[in-house]
């Protein structure tokens, strides 16, 4: 317990009528990256998203940090401030689509958060964000407006704005599928740069190979639960649940 | 033939009367001015209240949209006939409210902008809210999982974009209201209309309004070119991406 950064216990989620979490448990070390695969609608990003209270899960427990960031004081709603503070300072998101702000710079991007949020000095939070973003390779993208940017580009410009946070855990829901084919590798390399760092990471993906790689443990969900999770050689080589080895065999055959 | 033009477009009437209805035209242009202002802040104070997030704020916007809902119902000139008819005899308010004659102007110029502006503040309220809701759902998503509060992301994120989406749809809910000025001469406000109206009673002839219309005319048809450059810039600044702030 006191070695988990994230734990969820028989954590539930519905929309309506609809269950799209039906009771996961899950274990994440500090310093640990899962990466978690599924089928569509098999309720992995809404499981990313109950972990930074995007959107509360109706049930269950989630730690961070070993707080029940359900059970703060002001409590379970998803709406109320202890935990959102707590919550979203800690733990990073970077999203599908990106969802740069397209009316500020890449520079105004990274630094509006910690301005705003943690209230730093202009200069200070500037000069993080050059960090950041020499980091990502986008050192000399500074002033750019994300709409002239290349969506491997924007996407490692989302990383770096998340990171502007210094979160613990970073969630990544699915950063790669909306890139080209030759976009997709720049921001793996960073991701692979960060885990090697030692951050926490939560990767929703459908990139195998990174994957096999850079996962700690591998989660394969389906129908709202966990069907299978373990070392990545032993849910990707050798499936045990039918459910597994039918997704992976059509998810690498191609 | 000739008749028609003689009662519409007699020249020496409206010479006649041109400086008359011009000054009474202003009246009709400040009108629109106090009115288009406190309207547009209405509005927002409205959509603002709209968008309140969290279930405990479910009464305020339940009120809100009430309140959008039955004032873009309510014909303007019943309320400006209840407002003027009515708030003289509520004697729990002070005199200086049961009969405003703040800045010299007299009662029924209030009474008419208080009409305009619970009304054309719910138009706008709506206009606002297009806006904000245009903005896509994720951008909303990214600002709070940065630890920005509602009000952040929506001062920060949402409402600068927001606005770039609303200038022509605004632009015709001000045209609406100018025009609707002229509704307040049922209270005997002298304006443009009622004055053209004592033109009509005195020759007989329609020419004054006329005169009224073109002055109307002449006030908005520039105004909407105006607005379609605004447009055009704003959504290749948009394109460029733009940095526009909002306090």
């Amino acid at each position: 317990m006191a070695d988990a950064m994230v734990k969820l216990q028989g954590v539930r989620k519905n929309f309506g009528q609809l269950e799209v979490l039906k009771g996961v448990d899950l274990d994440v070390a500090k310093g640990e990256v899962v990466c978690i695969l599924g089928p569509s609608g098999s309720g992995k990003s809404t499981l990313l998203r109950c972990v930074n209270l995007l959107e509360p899960p109706e049930e269950g427990e989630i730690f961070v940090e070993g707080h029940d960031i359900c059970r703060g004081p002001g409590s379970g709603t998803g709406e109320e401030s202890w935990e959102l503070d707590f919550v979203r300072q800690r733990v990073g998101m970077v999203f599908q689509q990106f969802n740069l702000f397209p009316h500020k710079t890449v520079m105004q991007n990274v630094t509006l958060a910690p301005r705003t949020v943690l209230g730093k000095p202009k200069a200070e939070c500037e000069a993080t964000a050059r960090r950041l973003l020499e980091r990502v390779g986008l050192g000399d993208k500074l002033d750019q407006y994300p709409e002239r940017l290349s969506g491997g580009q924007q996407q490692r410009v989302a990383i770096a704005r998340s990171l502007a946070m210094e979160p613990h855990v970073m969630l990544f829901d699915e950063v790669t599928s909306a890139l080209d084919p030759e976009l997709v590798k720049e921001v793996l390399d960073v991701m692979r740069e960060l885990a090697e760092e030692g951050m926490t990471m939560l990767v929703v993906t459908h990139e195998m190979g990174f994957a096999r790689e850079v996962g700690d443990q591998v989660v394969f969900m389906d129908g709202g639960v966990i069907v299978e999770q373990g070392k990545p050689a032993d849910v990707l080589d050798n499936p045990r649940e039918a459910r597994t080895q039918k997704f992976l065999g059509l998810v690498l055959e191609r | 033939m000739s008749q028609f033009f003689n009662q519409y477009f007699n020249f020496n009437v409206m010479g006649e009367h041109f400086g008359e209805v011009l000054v009474h035209f202003l009246q009709n242009l400040l009108l629109f001015a106090v009115a288009a202002f406190l309207a547009l802040i209405w509005g927002l104070v409205l959509a603002f209240l709209r968008q309140l997030p969290g279930r405990k704020l479910m009464p305020v916007r339940f009120v809100t949209i009430a309140y959008i809902d039955v004032f873009r119902a309510v014909p303007i000139l019943i309320l400006i006939l209840m407002i003027s008819g009515g708030v003289p005899f509520l004697t729990f308010l002070p005199h200086s409210v049961r009969i405003p004659e703040w800045f010299g102007r007299p009662d029924p110029f209030w009474y008419g902008v208080a009409a305009l502006v619970i009304v054309y503040g719910a138009f706008t309220a709506e206009v606002y809210r297009a806006g904000i809701e245009a903005v896509p759902r994720g951008q909303v998503e990214a600002a709070r999982s940065l630890g920005m509060s509602h009000f952040q992301a929506m001062r920060h994120v949402v409402i600068p974009q927001g606005i770039t989406k609303i200038p022509a749809p605004m632009l015709n809910e001000l045209i609406s209201l100018l025009k609707d000025t002229t509704l307040i001469s049922v209270i005997s406000l002298s304006e443009a209309v009622l004055v053209s109206r004592e033109v009509l009673a005195e020759r007989l002839n329609s020419s004054a309004l006329t005169l009224t219309a073109v002055f109307f005319l002449i006030i908005i048809l520039p105004l909407a070119r105006v607005v379609d450059k605004l447009i055009a810039r704003s959504q290749l600044k948009i394109t460029r991406g733009s940095h526009i702030e909002v306090a």
